[in-house]
């Protein structure tokens, strides 16, 4: 076994989770226009790996692109739950840090962090293709040396990110959401 | 597609009903979503839940000053924002009762025209994707990139460049930039007759949207739809025509129309306004006059707009996008309403269209009436 370092596995499987993230296709809000030039030919993010895809359960990486309204937050995190375990977010531009320029707007979450575990921030509006593929680096990165832990956050905090969620929605809001619906549907 | 939910409501008489929950997570209905009732694979009834997006426009444009509000109001159509500040800045114009000068009209024009192709551009990426011909999402993308390096050396910014505004434009032309924009429109000349062969005249598109989701005439006009959907019911309805703005009653340019009004007919009215919007960007450019780019307005950050209200349109590349603005003679507006073309034909005519398409053609006709989520919201 000369010349061969034995790798620990979680190391190897940090490898290959960095080089391999998939997108899932949610483009909440304006940032989502910046995203077709990052993915095609100029920027073209698949040479790291990084693919969009349209399902959730094959996805390990979010993006929350621009302000989030809770209407899509319900969304954002009934997909972030359905995601499989080692799983990142990464929030895009300024409106999910404090709501940007829409601070005063009656409609918008101002911290988006009380709700989800976010891994990598990106700050501007909107980011450059530039930054984005900055921060799918850095989270490239972070990730290879095991430190994108939001997922675990989550895992450990949930009491404190289901509290806030509740607080805004108010209790059993999934159950409420699909009842809304049919209600939508047959009126 | 991702979040989709199939759930039977009725099986009486062996007929069954499916509802299916399309968006907001797929890849082609963006930020809303369609809530269809299906009996085998065809649509009976579709219902479009929006609201995703619903930033307050309105009540927000009411807290800021005339000039906060540019940055503000341009945010409602992204992938087109430069229809929407002009329309905002030729409210505030008509309010203010000022003429811009010559060399600003021409310039809007150039940029406007600009916006429009990059717009159908990012369109046709769209478009491509929900046929399932990838390679001209990625030419098409790519190509839109060389409009928006010439907007990033003359504004400084990729989307929301915040460049017209009450009065004029905000910076001149740099040097040489126009000789760069003429090889861009060259290019893309030459270009589209590529685009031609792998994607307009492709078998796959045409069989795919011949005669899919017809509209007459009489009712898109009843409605209220307007841009490249009504143009393609054969009307040559548009404002650059019929109540011209900046410098477009000097240039001479044609209006495309379909025939049919079918999704084929849509699209390819947007294929013939990129071949004419460069054609009115190489004669903007030809009779360029020189002089001041902004008119005198009283303070450039404050100033008190007298009384009164002003209802301000352009022809945006989805339709008539307007903005009505009422002043009580403060500095700041009292009630700003924007109208905004996708509320029409992306909400009540895509429900009367999705009746009878099948399944898979969804995402066609959705992509061929070019709507934008952010502007039904608000």
């Amino acid at each position: 076994m000369m010349g061969f370092q034995v790798l620990e596995t979680s190391k190897l499987l940090n490898y290959a989770r960095a080089r391999s993230l998939w997108i899932v296709t949610f483009c909440t809000g304006c940032g989502g226009v910046e995203l077709p030039p990052t993915a095609t030919a100029r920027f073209d993010f698949e040479r790291f790996g990084i693919i969009s895809t349209p399902s959730i359960r094959q996805a390990d990486l979010l993006l929350i692109t621009g302000y989030v309204t809770p209407k899509t937050l319900k969304r954002i995190i009934i997909v972030y739950e359905m995601m499989r375990n080692p799983k990142y977010i990464i929030a895009h531009g300024s409106c999910p840090v404090n709501a940007g320029i829409y601070w005063d707007s009656y409609n918008t979450v101002k911290k988006l962090d009380l709700y989800i575990p976010v891994d990598v921030w990106i700050a501007g509006c909107m980011p450059r293709p530039e930054a984005i593929l900055r921060a799918l680096v850095k989270l490239m990165k972070m990730v290879k040396e095991g430190k994108a832990l939001g997922w675990k956050r989550y895992l450990e905090n949930f009491e404190f990110y289901r509290k806030n969620q509740d607080r805004l929605f108010g209790k059993d809001w999934r159950k409420r959401e699909i009842e809304k619906l049919r209600f939508y549907i047959h009126d | 597609m991702s979040i989709q939910e199939m759930r039977r409501i009725s099986g009486e008489g062996g007929r069954e009903t499916f509802e299916l929950i399309i968006g907001p997570v797929h890849m082609e209905t963006e930020n809303f979503s369609i809530i269809v009732t299906v009996e085998g694979d065809t649509v009976v009834e579709a219902k479009v839940n929006a609201g995703f997006l619903h930033r307050a426009f309105e009540k927000l444009a009411e807290n800021r000053t005339y000039i906060q509000n540019v940055p503000l109001l341009l945010r409602v159509c992204v992938p087109d924002p430069d229809h929407a500040e002009t329309a905002y800045s030729m409210a505030v114009e008509q309010l203010l009762d000022i003429e811009i000068p010559d060399r600003a009209k021409y310039i809007r024009t150039i940029v406007l025209e600009m916006a429009r192709i990059s717009a159908h551009l990012f369109w046709t990426f769209g478009m491509s994707a929900a046929v399932g011909l990838y390679t001209v999402g990625q030419w098409s993308v790519a190509d839109r990139e060389r409009f928006i390096e010439l907007f990033e050396e003359l504004t400084g910014a990729r989307i929301y460049h915040i460049y017209n505004f009450p009065g004029g434009v905000r910076y001149d032309l740099p040097m040489g930039w126009t000789d760069k924009l003429m090889k861009v429109v060259n290019y893309m000349e030459k270009r589209l007759k590529e685009y031609d062969k792998v994607f307009f005249e492709n078998d796959i598109l045409i069989t795919r949207s011949r005669g899919l989701a017809k509209i007459s005439t009489e009712e898109a006009i009843s409605l209220g739809v307007t841009g490249p959907n009504l143009r393609a019911t054969g009307v040559p309805y548009d404002f650059r025509k019929l109540d011209p703005y900046a410098a477009y009653p000097y240039i001479d340019f044609e209006i495309p129309t379909g025939k049919y009004g079918d999704a084929y007919d849509r699209i390819m009215v947007r294929r013939r306004e990129i071949e004419i919007s460069l054609n009115i960007i190489k004669q903007a450019i030809k009779e360029l006059p020189s002089g001041p780019i902004m008119a005198p307005i009283p303070h450039p950050l404050y100033y008190n707009v007298p009384p009164g209200d002003a209802y301000a349109r352009v022809e945006s590349s989805k339709g008539e996008f307007g903005f009505y603005v009422v002043s009580d003679g403060s500095d700041r507006p009292w009630r700003v309403h924007i109208r905004g073309p996708s509320f029409i034909h992306g909400v009540q005519l895509l429900e009367k269209l999705l009746k009878n398409v099948r399944i898979a053609d969804i995402p066609v006709v959705l992509k061929s009436l070019d709507n934008c989520p952010p502007d039904i919201d608000r």
